[in-house]
């Protein structure tokens, strides 16, 4: 568990180098980064980044001297792409609905003034018990 | 005549009964059983389709109804009956297989780019106030940094309350069942009215949770603040306004044993009786071939 967690933050880590930078960097530009702040392994880095790379997270670019990575989405770009998952605009076969639990939904003006209304009541009563 | 008797139980559990389950007020304030009550005419439902279906087998094996109209229909709702089963089966697979790959997705991005205060919160960098959560073997609740902004201490307890209780109880199987059969059958039985009188009943299951916990007044609190901030883009979402169906909710009555016990009772009932109809006459038919 503790290894998981670990791998977790390198990946953080290595996300938050690349969306900083700004540039394709290759391995060895991530590893200086990262060593910055950290003792790291060469080939610890270049694995995180392996597995960024499977999951669809960084794309590599073939240089001719070295292989560059970069971010496929921005940091924006997938907090949106959870908004569309969790006010339910996202389309795609079934499951859709059941893969989060929502607080809430959203609500119209109409229903807006008549929350606030409901919240009047449940004031007003809680006072007068 | 079992085929009838089947036909007509499977036709009332998805037209009729939802219909009326779903306009009822008392499930407000009975939701565990209500959800028992729903599951169980769900399955009766099922049932009773696949018992009809089965019964006309054994008309057929039997030599058949006389004459060729008869035999025909009879055919044709077997067929039925197959196509019914192997729907309900594909959209079972559908919807776990698309829910988790989904929620993994999710999850991954989550735990990329959200704060982590806590070993399974992650808060987004997300204006809006926002709670939800992800749930699965490695569950998550997702808080917004507008939540952390706008909510008070005890409105955030309320939240945390509601969601662990969604989690803890798995509120997400049992809604993904009732999108199975609503993936299965969208139009032609009541399946949308039962999903979403089921989605409304597990939030006030983890609503209860909440109330337990920290009195009404600071979920509700959280209820409005939540909702007010989220404004429509486009539709609304599917289901209706709920949030104000909660709320007024809390202002209510308490919840009613009573009526939760008629529920159970009912639920039991739906269940119990039409297997006693399938059951007693078999076991007559038996003990006339023991006998005889």
């Amino acid at each position: 568990m503790a290894r998981l967690n670990r791998l977790g933050d390198l990946e953080r880590a290595v996300m938050d180098h690349l969306w900083d930078t700004g540039v394709p960097q290759t391995v060895r530009q991530v590893h200086d980064g990262l060593c910055a702040r950290r003792e790291l392994a060469y080939t610890t880095v270049m694995t995180v980044l392996q597995r960024l790379a499977r999951k669809g997270l960084v794309a590599q670019i073939r240089d001719d001297r070295a292989h560059r990575y970069t971010p496929v989405n921005g940091r924006d770009e997938l907090i949106a792409g959870l908004m569309v998952d969790v006010l339910g605009e996202a389309t795609g076969p079934g499951g859709r609905q059941a893969a989060l639990v929502h607080f809430v939904e959203r609500v119209g003006a109409e229903e807006a003034d008549a929350l606030r209304r409901a919240l009047d009541n449940l004031d007003a009563k809680q006072h007068s018990d | 005549m079992s085929v009838l008797a089947f036909t007509i139980l499977a036709l009332a559990l998805t037209g009729p009964v939802p219909a009326l389950l779903a306009r009822a007020s008392w499930p407000l304030r009975a939701p565990r059983a209500a959800v028992v009550l729903w599951q169980a005419v769900a399955l009766a439902a099922v049932l009773s389709a696949f018992s009809a279906g089965l019964s006309v087998v054994a008309l057929l094996a039997d030599g058949g109804p006389a004459g060729w109209p008869l035999r025909l229909a009879a055919a044709a709702m077997f067929a039925l009956t197959v196509v019914i089963g192997v729907r309900l089966a594909a959209a079972v697979v559908s919807v776990a297989v698309g829910t988790r790959r989904r929620r993994a997705h999710h999850r991954m991005v989550v735990d990329l780019i959200g704060a982590c205060p806590r070993d399974d919160v992650r808060v987004l960098a997300v204006a809006q106030p926002m709670a939800y959560c992800l749930p699965g073997m490695r569950s998550r609740v997702v808080l917004t940094e507008g939540a952390l902004r706008v909510l008070t201490e005890s409105e955030l307890a309320a939240i945390m309350r509601h969601e662990r209780a969604h989690l803890r109880a798995r509120h997400d199987l049992v809604l993904e069942a009732f999108i199975a059969v609503h993936t299965a059958f969208p139009r032609v039985v009541r399946s949308g009215s039962a999903l979403s009188a089921v989605r409304l009943l597990v939030e006030l299951l983890a609503d209860d949770a909440a109330v337990r916990a920290t009195g009404s007044r600071p979920l509700a609190r959280a209820l409005v603040a939540c909702a007010s901030a989220l404004t429509p883009a486009g539709a609304m979402a599917a289901g209706g306004p709920t949030t104000v169906i909660r709320v007024r909710r809390l202002a209510g009555p308490p919840n009613s044993r009573l009526v939760a016990l008629a529920a159970y009772l009912a639920a039991a009932a739906v269940l119990v009786v039409p297997t006693i109809a399938v059951a007693v006459p078999w076991l007559t038919e038996l003990h006339r071939l023991l006998a005889g």
